[in-house]
């Protein structure tokens, strides 16, 4: 008969012990804790974006947070980078599926949400795209929804009000060449055609061009009553000063892309009467949207690159929250299908910067859209269309 | 749609434009016919000279006038940069053309994503205003952009013309570019004269460079974009020739924006490459205008990168050379 050794039961004793004790830890942090993943570009070209996106995300799961958090329990956020990389993202998605089994990931880039969709429908985990535009979005599945309105909805708006409340009757459209482009300069001339008016010149231009003399002047010869360009925020300023240069003082009317401050700085007076959207209420709609470019401002130093799209990924976490509060409530799992389930019943949020948002069952969202125009050197709201 | 007037505006804003794509082009073409190097790294040049002057002028707030020094100062010493600690280094190490060309690439990335990280990608220029005041002559639309970026690309020009055909180290500059073993055993230091080439081709970029800035964004990308214009101007214009590369420049601008008046705007970029694709197939050396006896046409010594090694019957006396 061996005879064990008292030392050797003591350290099993303790080994189990601290076992249990772990488990138990591990477990009640589980409890205390509801995650949900983020899928954004930390690191590459975009990451000035994606970081400060992720910023403004960190900044809204903070403050559920301390305001109790969900029923009492704390939201957690599993960040993992995507570098604006469809293949970079299908990693990051396959871990948050499988490895950190969340029921909800946010995720933004275009390219990105829609290589990532298929891992959402096979998983069953729901994909929430926060500031990717593309109309393909809609139909990516029954697992990827978005939070923001998709690029036919401000070119609509803009180009009703041009036709419908401003009176214009000749539009001229120039465009970048480009799936920013053509997709857009199509939506505005039909809506714009569809409203009464006509469209006299509908012009595209390369992307890697400098110099838009041609275009203009055929722009010029159709003598239109508005102009609207389809452009990128680093070309589109260019086109206008020289649309202005060469007499062109009709209204011009763009899109969400160049309602920045910036564009003023550069153009100056020949700013004036630009009509931009903006798919967030701005500093002057809000007094929470003027706190927090404010606490940009002072936290710091600077304001958020893309205010609108930063706003939304502030918002996300609390349509996460108001999910999982529900959930919680009616006792049912943490899973994809019923968090889909249950944003789906609930349908209508209420958020801090961007305000009402109703997911339609198309996998769009109802938003308003703020027209926005350069007054006197300034950015001042032109009107609200629904 | 095709009056005088449209006629005339297309051709001034197409000259205008082309200011900094000749000096992009000659540049480019300069560093191929002395240091027989297709320097894709000259986009890297390019941002380092568009970050220096954003940096003096728009961050600093000092004057444009130091903004363009800045430019200039730049991009002549990340040139020189260049040649010592690169390509000097990998042609000591018997570096392939191929491979000195994929360095070029490499650096050209490199610099791009440094400027990322140092200025973020949101596009910026280098004066906080993008539009310059306009005066008509007749129905014509001049900016007063326009006047100093055709006068700075002129004076540039010329500078450089008296720069190859009356300094010395211009005039070392073609005898390399004909043959540089011979010019080596007439006494022309090899090394240097690539280096000077390089700083002259780093001091064109500085010019082009604050043109392009003043005047339109730039993001750290934009200048990999630019620089497609440039090695088309080269090839059209003949591989080695620079006067070619700056001609060919001011005329693809011209036929690009002019195209627009006769085909929808959407080919203007094709255009571009079709020109690229029949030179490549149909002029490999370029488009020869007849040659003249006298003047600026007179036979420049070529580069033929396929046979560095000359054989006696191009090989010239260097100072002869001189003369072209």
């Amino acid at each position: 008969m061996t005879q064990t050794s008292p030392f050797k039961h003591g350290a099993a004793l303790l080994v189990g012990a601290a076992a249990v004790v772990l488990t138990a830890a591990t477990l009640a942090h589980a409890q205390e804790t509801l995650r949900f993943g983020m899928a954004m570009p930390l690191s590459g070209a975009q990451a000035t974006y994606g970081q400060d996106q992720v910023k403004a995300a960190e900044w809204g799961l903070a403050a559920i947070n301390e305001k109790g958090g969900v029923s009492g329990k704390k939201l957690e956020m599993i960040l993992l980078d995507t570098r604006a990389d469809p293949q970079s993202g299908i990693q990051a998605a396959n871990r948050l599926a499988s490895v950190e089994k969340v029921p909800v990931f946010v995720s933004a880039w275009s390219a990105v949400v829609k290589a990532i969709a298929p891992i959402s429908n096979d998983n069953k985990v729901v994909q929430l795209s926060v500031g990717a535009n593309s109309a393909d979005i809609a139909k990516l599945g029954e697992y990827t929804y978005t939070t923001f309105p998709l690029a036919d909805v401000d070119i609509t708006a803009v180009a009703n009000y041009a036709a419908k409340e401003m009176g214009k009757k000749r539009a001229a459209v120039i465009y970048i060449n480009n799936e920013t482009g053509t997709v857009a300069a199509q939506i505005y001339r039909d809506v714009f055609t569809k409203g009464g008016g006509q469209v006299a010149a509908y012009e595209a231009y390369d992307p890697k061009a400098s110099d838009w003399t041609g275009p203009l002047l055929k722009i010029r010869a159709a003598q239109p009553d508005i102009i609207h360009i389809q452009g990128l925020v680093a070309d589109t300023p260019q086109v206008i000063a020289q649309m202005r240069q060469l007499g062109l003082q009709q209204p011009i009317s763009s899109y969400s892309a160049v309602y920045n401050p910036k564009l003023i700085e550069q153009l100056g007076k020949a700013a004036e009467g630009v009509i931009a959207t903006s798919l967030a209420p701005g500093v002057t709609d809000s007094p929470e949207v003027a706190a927090y470019v404010e606490r940009w401002k002072k936290e710091v130093g600077r304001e958020p690159n893309g205010l609108p799209y930063t706003q939304y990924l502030y918002d996300a976490p609390y349509i996460v929250a108001a999910v999982y509060t529900s959930l919680g409530n009616k006792k049912l799992p943490l899973t994809g299908e019923n968090f889909r389930n249950e944003m789906l019943a609930i349908r209508t949020f209420d958020l801090p910067l961007t305000g009402k948002l109703t997911i339609n069952d198309d996998h769009t969202v109802a938003k308003p859209v703020y027209l926005m125009e350069v007054k006197a050197g300034k950015w001042v709201q032109k009107a609200v269309v629904d | 749609m095709l009056t005088f007037d449209t006629i005339a505006q297309v051709l001034w804003t197409s000259i205008s434009t082309s200011s900094y794509l000749v000096l992009f082009a000659v540049a480019f073409a300069l560093v191929l016919k002395v240091n027989r190097i297709f320097n894709f790294a000259q986009a890297a040049l390019m941002t380092v000279a568009f970050y220096a002057a954003n940096a003096v002028v728009s961050l600093a707030g000092l004057s444009g006038v130091l903004g363009f020094v800045a430019a200039l100062g730049s991009a002549a010493l990340a040139s020189a940069a260049l040649e010592i600690f690169g390509f000097r280094s990998l042609r000591r190490r018997n570096a392939s053309q191929m491979f000195l060309f994929i360095f070029t690439l490499i650096v050209s990335e490199l610099v791009a994503y440094l400027a990322m990280l140092i200025f973020g990608t949101w596009p910026t220029t280098i004066f906080p205003s993008l539009f310059w005041p306009v005066s008509l002559v007749g129905n014509i639309a001049i900016s007063a952009w326009d006047l100093p970026a055709v006068g700075g690309m002129l004076g540039s020009l010329a500078l450089l013309f008296a720069c190859l055909r009356y300094s010395q180290p211009g005039r070392f500059m073609i005898a390399v570019a004909d043959n540089p073993d011979l010019a080596e055993l007439y006494g022309i230091e090899k090394n240097r004269i690539y280096l000077a080439a390089m700083i002259v081709a780093g001091l064109l970029i500085g010019v082009g460079m604050f043109l392009y800035g003043s005047r339109a964004q730039v993001q750290p990308t934009t200048s990999i974009e630019l620089m497609l214009f440039a090695i088309a101007a080269t090839i059209i214009g003949g591989i080695g020739n620079v006067w070619g590369a700056a001609t060919t420049a001011i005329v693809l601008g011209i036929v690009q924006n002019g195209s627009v008046l006769l085909i929808p705007s959407e080919w203007q970029g094709f255009l571009l490459y079709i020109f690229l694709f029949l030179a490549i197939v149909f002029f490999p050396s370029g488009v020869k205008l007849p040659e003249r006896k006298r003047g600026l046409a007179r036979n420049v010594a070529s580069v033929d990168l396929d046979t560095r090694q000359s054989t006696p019957a191009n090989t010239v006396n260097p100072a002869s050379a001189t003369e072209d």
